[in-house]
């Protein structure tokens, strides 16, 4: 067997799973808004972390498993995953499985996510040549990836999203769900990340700020850091531009967003060749950053005081 | 319409609702031969030990969120798993309920049955297509309970749970011996399990909440004593588990004696539970000698794990050597 999903096939832009995300679910018809909107809606965008050395690794050190199915389950759409380190022992079976289960949704007609050292999709597979045909928004052709090679990464990683049937949810309702959403990323450290090593949210402003004044990071690992976070406050800016339609109280913060916007473009711009420059941007960002969370915590204080012990629990 | 019973699989409670559940499956469909404290112990769910602030009964399966602690008992004994659960509220939920459905009943055509939260850990040991129901066990008693096809994973508790197993690859007894001490570790050492609330410790800090409940008094009863019993069935179960395991590594024969010390101390802990008018709950009077029990125990424990540390060092752990991608999260 060997079958090919016509038209699918994914751009890098928001530089994150959402890219792929936004293939699989658009192509399916599941999806219909831009893609700024898909990484505000499942609160993907507003997720910031790093490593305290702002290693390259840092916009993908998240739990994948739980937060990429609560990307799919916020819009309504249900998913099933799985994802372990190649060299644990049952690998073989699992990765049988995951062949089945990606290649099963292409039976059906949609397209799967993947790990193969960023988030890309299969687009087809081909029974033959025992292999998958991915688009990783690099090339601009399918490209092959044997059924062998599956969770073979640079990192130890295996992973695979599948999508299985989309419910519908009220427009309004997810995305005042993603204000919560918002103010909890920016306030709660990520369980599986040793603190030590990784600061979320807020901290992160405090961690990129602490390592520019040491001199005590990544000196590759930053621009690619930043280059990815600029992605997701851009996409966060265009978020606010359509939220502000709905709820014109959020007008503060979307020009808060176009300030961060603005500053992490510059920041793109500077990483890696005046890094120094860097501190200012940053410590203007963070207050931007600050003051738009403030203004949806005002828009949001009834729910935020209801759900008080446990701000992100729906 | 095809009508499924599983007639070999019969679940007991003893030890974890959990283990009951897995150890009755596996066994049934010959995917484990040992004993079920062999079984706890490689899984490292006997290690497990929570408790409530309240000493709620829930304490005993509140030992995480199940998924992440599931998992890596499972790979330890080298099954493929599927499990599925979550919050019967989201609007997603019947999507996962119904696949759940068609999952369980095709892993019973296949001969192998499913844990299913009822509460508590039970297992599913066959379906009736016509009347679209499941038959489940709880161990307490040998009858079965039905459960309908629409009402699967509806309970008094707002989760829902179903897990299923299929091939088994070989994994060495050493090897298997080593990661139960990693987990045992990770379970000592983790203080809360069920972030972001801190009413539930696990491990080393479950011990402090226990002894200073009792102290302090106005705890739930029957919680009490389900803690305490299935506290000593666990510790029970890891000294087994730990004399079966001697000579292999001098210190775990040396954390092997210090459970047997803990183990002996059982029985005057058990003392402090008598019955009254058909109920049994902690006699007042024994209660310091009971704290006295626990506070000795904890001290025992803590120098079995540090014991574990010492082998667990010696050899590499790629597991825990980078930040994995999948595990502890705030569940909402």
């Amino acid at each position: 067997m060997a079958v090919i999903l016509a038209d699918l096939k994914m751009t890098i832009e928001s530089n994150s799973y959402i890219d792929a995300m936004h293939a699989v679910l658009t192509r399916k018809r599941w999806f219909s808004f831009p893609k700024p909107m898909l990484a505000g809606m499942t609160a993907s965008a507003f997720r910031f972390t790093v490593s305290r050395r702002l290693t390259a690794e840092s916009p993908v050190a998240y739990n994948w498993i739980a937060e990429n199915f609560l990307a799919a389950d916020f819009i309504g759409v249900a998913a099933w995953s799985g994802a372990g380190f190649y060299f644990d022992a049952t690998f073989p079976l699992y990765k049988r499985d995951a062949i089945a289960q990606i290649k099963g949704a292409i039976d059906g007609g949609i397209g799967a996510i993947l790990w193969n050292n960023r988030f890309v999709i299969a687009a087809g597979y081909d029974d033959e040549r025992e292999a998958l045909w991915i688009s990783n928004g690099e090339a601009d052709e399918l490209v092959l990836l044997p059924y062998v090679d599956f969770g073979r990464n640079a990192s130890p990683y295996w992973y695979y999203q599948v999508f299985e049937n989309r419910i519908a949810l009220d427009h309004l309702e997810i995305c005042r769900e993603s204000l919560m959403q918002a103010v909890h990323k920016w306030e709660t450290h990520d369980p599986m990340l040793p603190e030590a090593d990784y600061a979320c949210g807020r901290s992160a402003y405090d961690a990129i700020l602490a390592a520019l004044h040491s001199g005590d990071y990544d000196r590759s690992g930053i621009s690619a850091v930043i280059r990815s976070y600029a992605a997701a406050k851009r996409d966060i800016s265009r978020y606010f531009a359509a939220l502000e339609t709905y709820w014109p109280e959020l007008r503060t913060a979307v020009e808060h967003y176009k300030s961060l916007e603005a500053a992490f473009d510059e920041a793109e711009r500077l990483a890696g060749s005046a890094d120094q420059q860097l501190i200012p941007l940053f410590a203007a960002a963070r207050q931007s950053e600050e003051m738009a969370i403030a203004t949806i915590k005002t828009f949001m204080r009834e729910t935020i005081d209801i759900r008080r012990h446990d701000i992100a629990l729906r | 319409m095809p009508v499924v019973r599983l007639e070999q699989l019969l679940m007991k409670r003893e030890s974890k609702s959990y283990i009951d559940s897995l150890y009755a499956i596996l066994t049934a469909a010959h995917l484990f031969n040992g004993t079920k404290h062999r079984l706890a112990g490689l899984t490292g769910m006997a290690f497990k030990f929570t408790v409530h602030e309240q000493l709620l009964p829930l304490s005993v399966t509140a030992y995480g969120q199940w998924i992440n602690e599931h998992r890596p008992a499972i790979e330890n004994v080298g099954l493929f798993t599927v499990m599925d659960g979550g919050r019967t509220r989201h609007p997603t939920f019947r999507h996962y309920q119904q696949k759940a459905v068609q999952a369980a009943k095709d892993s019973l055509d296949e001969g192998i049955g499913a844990i299913y939260w009822i509460p508590e850990f039970g297992v599913i040991d066959g379906y009736d297509d016509e009347d679209r129901v499941f038959f489940v066990q709880d161990g307490w008693s040998g009858d079965r309970q039905v459960v309908l096809y629409d009402n699967f994973g509806l309970n008094f508790t707002e989760f829902w749970y179903c897990q299923l197993f299929g091939e088994k690859v070989i994994v060495s007894d050493e090897a298997m011996l080593l990661e139960s001490l990693r987990l045992a570790i990770y379970d000592w050492d983790t203080p809360y399990k069920t972030l972001p609330n801190k009413d539930i410790a696990s491990g080393k800090l479950a011990y402090d909440f226990l002894i200073h409940a009792l102290h302090k008094g106005g705890y739930d009863e029957n919680g009490a004593v389900y803690i305490l019993d299935s506290y000593f069935h666990s510790r029970k179960e890891i000294c087994a588990y730990l004399r079966e395991a001697r000579g292999i590594w001098p210190e775990l024969d040396d954390a092997s004696v210090l459970y047997e010390q803990l183990a002996a101390s059982i029985p005057d802990m058990e003392g402090s539970i008598a019955e009254t008018n058909g109920r049994r709950q902690i006699d007042r009077s024994l209660i310091e000698e009971l704290i006295g029990g626990l506070t000795a125990a904890q001290s025992l424990e803590d120098r079995a794990v540090d014991l574990f540390r010492a082998i667990s060092r010696a050899y590499p752990d790629p597991k825990r050597s980078v930040v994995p991608r999948w595990g502890a999260h705030t569940p909402k």
